[in-house]
């Protein structure tokens, strides 16, 4: 019983991690460009197909090692070219918002869809990182759930680190502070836009490629994930990346809790119950500044 | 070094510039005075490149920059100080100095630009930690221009700068701009009707409805009547 509860935590911390991860991107993509992305849940299991082609048919050497190193430039380019070409030419009209909508909604149907038809309605499983378990003072960690989440915890500081410390991460915050302002010490927000909607895809789908091989890919499993990282963004702040770190863990320990206890079956249910709740008491989320 | 010559702006279907012709020299200070509402500030937007339709000419060095976007003449030397600042809120002053810097062609002088601006504006130095939205409002508008500074430009459009602020700060505000114009940036400067501004200007311009009025030198425009009532309080 005391030992089953650590492996609830365990499973928990790294579930929000990578939450987290996934999460942080969506904040950032709202925070910067103010328009909801329908289609982040699609990018999701996007990295999962481009680590299972990768590693299953094409059993490319180097395995997840060349799985990273070719994902993140391959995520980038696409998020950067569907960006430019899909979202940007949007921004002209007064509605741009709501078109934004209904656009990436359009993609996720075509994205999950196109799917389907090329890879087919069977689950793909990944083969794992690592194998093995660590023991841990009578606790037993899977290495792979321990590289999961050095993974998922080190992108996330890598990003902030981006972020924080770079020119063009700071041109980033700019344009989501004050996009005139942003213009007027010449800042060109169109590349900020793309870059910020190609970070997020990066975030994404390397969440993808980490979750998938603990569980599967299928081809409308992004659903699940697009809803989760909604309800973490939400949760914790809409364009606050500290609330969406707190809410990511917090949803994560929930989601093993409540599986643990009560059955998975209401996994989904109390994530909703303690939003609606949060939202209820603070309607800006745990740290939103509005 | 700037020529602007029958230039029409307008936002949507409104018309708000209307055959507008200006001239600014090299080293010069060029004051626009106006009611409220009647395009000056546009008249500078424009030339920054931020107002999407324009016809007519913009030159600058004699290049034509009429279409460029901002990105494009903040690294040719050309700079707007908004009249409502346009800070990053939630940045230090410091990060708000460094994105002062972005273009380019700042980026070589960040480090003597930043001090540069310290030593004109000491108290934004005691500051560089603070969040940009917890300054007052003088201290707002001396990052704004602090700023402008830090994009290394030949030419700012400086506008409203005493918009909002007690006496004692507008002249505090405008001995700065002398100093700064004393360094050799040429300034071209948008204000309502503030007369302490004419003493600052070796040229003047009013603005009303979209149309230059008055074209002419300090003296000129006191001998003036119209303007000596209307603008300059005389």
């Amino acid at each position: 019983m005391s030992l089953e509860i650590i492996d609830v935590i365990i499973s928990g911390l790294i579930t929000g991690s990578v939450y987290a991860l996934m999460a942080m991107g969506l904040t950032l993509i709202y925070g910067v460009t103010k328009a909801f992305n329908f289609a982040y849940g699609s990018f999701y299991t996007m990295g999962g197909y481009i680590a299972w082609l990768l590693l299953v048919p094409i059993a490319i050497a180097g395995g997840y090692f060349s799985v990273f190193l070719l994902a993140v430039p391959l995520l980038f380019g696409i998020g950067y070219l569907l960006e430019k070409f899909l979202v940007a030419p949007l921004r002209k009209y007064d509605d741009w918002e709501v078109k934004v909508m209904m656009v990436t909604l359009g993609l996720s149907l075509f994205l999950d869809n196109g799917y389907m038809a090329v890879f087919g309605g069977r689950m793909k499983s990944l083969p794992t990182f690592v194998s093995g378990q660590i023991e841990i003072g009578g606790a037993v960690i899977m290495t792979q759930d321990l590289v999961i989440f050095i993974l998922a915890v080190g992108g996330m500081l890598c990003f902030r680190w981006i972020l924080r410390n770079t020119r063009t991460g700071l041109a980033v915050e700019a344009v989501a502070q004050n996009p005139a302002g942003a213009q007027i010490v010449g800042i060109r927000k169109e590349v900020i836009f793309a870059s910020t909607f190609a970070i997020s895809t990066i975030m994404v789908g390397l969440g993808g490629i980490l979750l998938s091989q603990k569980y599967f890919v299928a081809p409308v499993g992004g659903g699940d994930i697009m809803i989760k990282s909604w309800v973490v963004t939400a949760f914790g702040g809409m364009g606050s990346v500290q609330g969406s770190l707190y809410a990511a863990f917090i949803l994560g320990m929930l989601e093993a809790m409540v599986g643990w206890i009560f059955g998975m079956d209401y996994v989904m249910i109390s994530i909703f119950v303690v939003l609606l709740t949060t939202l209820a008491v603070r309607p800006k989320g745990l740290m939103g500044r509005g | 070094m700037l020529n602007v010559a029958d230039l029409d702006a307008y936002y949507g279907e409104a018309q708000v510039l209307k055959k507008v012709s200006i001239t600014v020299e090299e080293g010069q200070v060029a004051v626009m005075l106006g009611p409220n509402g009647h395009g000056k500030s546009t008249l500078l937007k424009s030339i920054c490149g931020l107002v999407k339709k324009v016809q007519g000419q913009i030159e600058y060095k004699g290049q034509s920059i009429k279409g460029l976007g901002s990105d494009k003449l903040v690294n040719m030397g050309v700079i707007y100080i908004a009249e409502n600042r346009e800070l990053f809120p939630n940045m230090t002053v410091l990060d708000n100095l460094k994105l002062g810097a972005y273009s380019k062609n700042a980026r070589p002088f960040e480090r003597d630009n930043m001090a540069r601006v310290f030593e004109l504006f000491p108290r934004l130095k005691d500051r560089r930690k603070q969040m940009a939205c917890t300054m007052s409002g003088g201290e707002a508008k001396m990052l704004a221009i602090a700023r402008g500074l830090m994009s290394n430009a030949d030419f700012l459009c400086i506008d409203e700068p005493s918009l909002g602020l007690q006496p004692s700060l507008r002249f505090e505000v405008f001995s700065t701009i002398k100093e700064i114009n004393k360094q050799g940036k040429t300034v071209l400067l948008v204000e309502q009707n503030i007369p302490q501004i004419t003493e600052l200007a070796d040229k003047l311009y009013i603005m009303e409805e979209g149309r230059i009025t008055f074209t002419g030198n300090k003296d000129e425009a006191v001998c003036n009547d119209h303007l000596k009532e209307i603008f300059l309080g005389l």
